[in-house]
């Protein structure tokens, strides 16, 4: 693959995220075999709603919403523990270049139409309107607590007809975090969400993420796994 | 605020070396959680990362404040051996459970006396073969008198009777619908019976009505009297009612609530005169009875039915006849002298005014468990570190054991504290918390 030894930087006004506790059951029919959900408590695991609001990219600016699952981490010999890996199960994005270059360069699955979000950023809570064709996806508010600037690593897995992967990725920003349950994710009866038992999601956030003004850096893609026979 | 109280060392990598406090940044980059999922090919492959955590941060952050070994009983002060330069210093205790400080009563330690002259220091053998000796049928046939039941089954400790008794009883796909705020032995003894396991929001019957709306077949409902972190008291009469109405067995477990609440001391079911609606009573002998253990106490049907069935109890050894003797005198003290109760109850009075004089946050606590609320995840093993030097015992609680930004001190009173130690202990913590800036002299009321 063509450019996978670079670093590709990726600059944001804002990324929020919400974790929502979801079953278990719901989560092992979205994960790879080689994948293990987390689980905050027995018999459920954690989805991630996360939304990014890019305004400086190789790609321009854009905005992305991302349905994950919390998985365990991958152990590097000699690096530093993650502070959390994910799996994206579902990527929507407002341009139709972000999601090309997502897709060739990261392995990362799309909705392959372009969204729209609609963002509101207040002084202690923001939100974000995700809808296609007018078609409500889903709302999700999140709300701040105190603020810090941060570098944190992430893992994010992902895995196509070529194979399994797995990219480190840097977030620096301002960061605020709680579990203070006060934000919100309302779902539409939307094919984006459908690999979800919506029902069966907790509509409040156990945990409330929120990072202003930062860069996402990609580290080189890693394949962990050949082609599925 | 102190970043560093002490000079660094940087050759702590022993268990036993010596070290000083390093309050830094790096304790927020990581907790336990960080190092219990990870995929790697090696079972140890964890060892070498969580090793360079622990020592290298997380120990001389504040974890050695955890675990602590005293060389006193549980009284109003102990002394113990501090972690890091392992010298001995003595403490006011407000961190132990001996809520009517039982643990070292003369009456009960000289019956654990003349239970080792007499039986020896072990059961030697499981209840269900030959570890049963008289002192546990004695004291099972005490606890089933004062809890009005038939029956009550002894454990060997608080958390294999939760997992004894939930796994014996629940199999897969029956229901299990448990507080969110449940003990970790409530979780595992769902885990282990392999039902279907639902959590509600702590103490929202409402959301309880929710997660049992789509349930059939059998459903068991689990609540505690008194949160242990959070020291609120389960909303029994709401969850009752909704247990009920969608046809659920209902189990409370009174760990910390027996011996303490209801006019007799039963727990929060008879505080709330509940104790006909609920199902299944759970309680430990470490807490208000001051040794270790644990019971059911319910019908002659559930006792034989446990017998054979709790595995947690069938496998293991019996409580040792030495704790079942204190145990059962520490009962019938409690029986004899509703005074400690009383004593506890004024005692927790007179503490709470002293820390709502003081502007301190306590949180949702209505009982004797009183959280003193820091929310500050970086600076609670500062500020624990300093009232243990201002002569103070009180053990941190952080994320995970809390939710992020929760973190708190615990506080547990006991019948037995006077009023000039409880003028002391406030005297204390006050003055740390102003002078960590966690408090301001305008939060005095």
């Amino acid at each position: 693959m063509s450019g996978t030894n670079e670093f590709v930087e990726y600059r944001f006004r804002h990324s929020i995220a919400g974790f929502f506790e979801f079953p278990t059951a719901n989560a092992l029919q979205l994960l790879p075999p080689h994948l293990q959900p987390i689980e905050p408590h027995h018999g459920q695991s954690v989805l991630s709603v996360m939304a990014f609001d890019f305004n400086g990219s190789m790609v321009g600016e854009y905005g992305e919403l991302i349905m994950s699952v919390l998985v365990a981490p991958r152990l590097e010999k000699d690096q530093p523990l993650p502070r959390s890996a994910f799996y994206p199960v579902l990527l929507g994005t407002t341009t139709t270049a972000s999601r090309e270059h997502a897709i060739e360069r990261w392995h990362l699955p799309h909705f392959m139409d372009d969204i729209d979000l609609k963002w509101t950023p207040g002084e202690h809570e923001i939100e974000v309107a995700a809808s296609h064709k007018g078609a409500k996806i889903l709302d999700l508010r999140i709300t701040d607590y105190d603020w810090e600037n941060v570098n944190h690593r992430y893992q994010s897995f992902m895995t196509d007809a070529s194979g399994s992967y797995m990219a480190t990725i840097i977030m620096e920003a301002q960061f605020s975090e709680n579990e203070e349950e006060r934000g919100q994710v309302t779902f539409g009866n939307h094919e984006f969400t459908k690999m979800i038992d919506r029902d069966s999601v907790n509509t409040t956030p156990f945990r409330e993420l929120w990072m202003r003004d930062g860069l996402q850096t990609f580290h080189p893609l890693q394949q962990i796994a050949g082609p599925t026979k | 605020m102190a970043t560093r109280l002490e000079p660094t060392t940087s050759n702590d990598t022993g268990r036993r070396a010596r070290g000083s406090a390093t309050f830094n940044s790096t304790i927020g980059e990581y907790d336990y959680s960080n190092f219990f999922y990870s995929s790697s090919e090696d079972v140890f492959g964890i060892f070498p990362q969580f090793g360079d955590w622990y020592y290298g941060h997380a120990k001389n952050s504040g974890y050695y404040l955890f675990g602590q070994p005293m060389s006193t009983p549980p009284t109003p002060y102990i002394s113990l051996e501090e972690q890091l330069g392992h010298e001995q210093v003595k403490l006011l205790n407000l961190a132990s459970y001996n809520y009517l400080g039982l643990s070292y009563h003369p009456e009960v330690v000289a019956a654990a006396h003349a239970a080792l002259d007499k039986y020896g220091l072990g059961a030697a053998g499981s209840p269900l073969l030959s570890g049963m000796m008289e002192i546990h049928d004695e004291l099972e046939h005490e606890l089933a008198k004062f809890k009005g039941a038939d029956t009550a089954i002894v454990f060997p400790t608080g958390y294999s009777t939760n997992v004894g008794l939930i796994s014996a009883l629940m199999r897969p796909g029956d229901w299990i619908i448990m507080d969110q705020n449940s003990h970790a032995s409530i979780v595992d003894g769902a885990i282990l019976a392999k039902s279907n396991a639902r959590f509600f929001r702590h103490n929202r019957a409402d959301d309880l009505d929710r997660k049992l709306r789509d349930t059939s077949g059998r459903k068991l409902v689990v609540v505690e009297g008194v949160y242990s972190m959070d020291g609120d008291v389960a909303h029994l009469p709401e969850i009752v009612e909704v247990a009920k109405k969608h046809g659920a067995r209902i189990l409370i477990d009174e760990a910390h609530s027996g011996f303490v609440y209801g006019a007799n001391g039963r727990g929060v079911a008879e505080h709330f005169n509940l104790e006909k609606e609920v199902d299944l009573f759970v309680g430990t002998f470490s807490k208000a009875l001051g040794g270790m253990g644990g019971y059911v106490t319910g019908s002659e049907d559930l006792y034989i039915y446990l017998k054979g069935f709790a595995r947690s109890r069938v496998f293991s050894c019996a409580l040792s006849p030495v704790v079942a003797a204190g145990v059962l005198q520490a009962l019938k003290i409690v029986q004899r002298e509703p005074q400690l109760r009383a004593r506890l109850w004024n005692n927790v009075a007179y503490m709470r005014k002293l820390l709502a004089a003081g502007g301190v946050d306590v949180g949702e606590s209505t009982s004797h468990v009183i959280p003193v609320m820091i929310r500050n995840d970086r600076r609670v093993f500062a500020i624990a570190h300093e009232l243990q030097r201002a002569g103070l015992y009180l053990q941190p609680i952080i994320y995970p054991a809390v939710a992020k930004h929760r973190s708190r001190f615990r506080i547990s009173i006991s019948s037995t504290y006077t009023t000039e130690q409880m003028d002391r202990a406030a005297e204390i913590l006050i003055g740390v918390l102003r002078a960590e800036g966690v408090l301001s002299s305008e939060d005095a009321a």
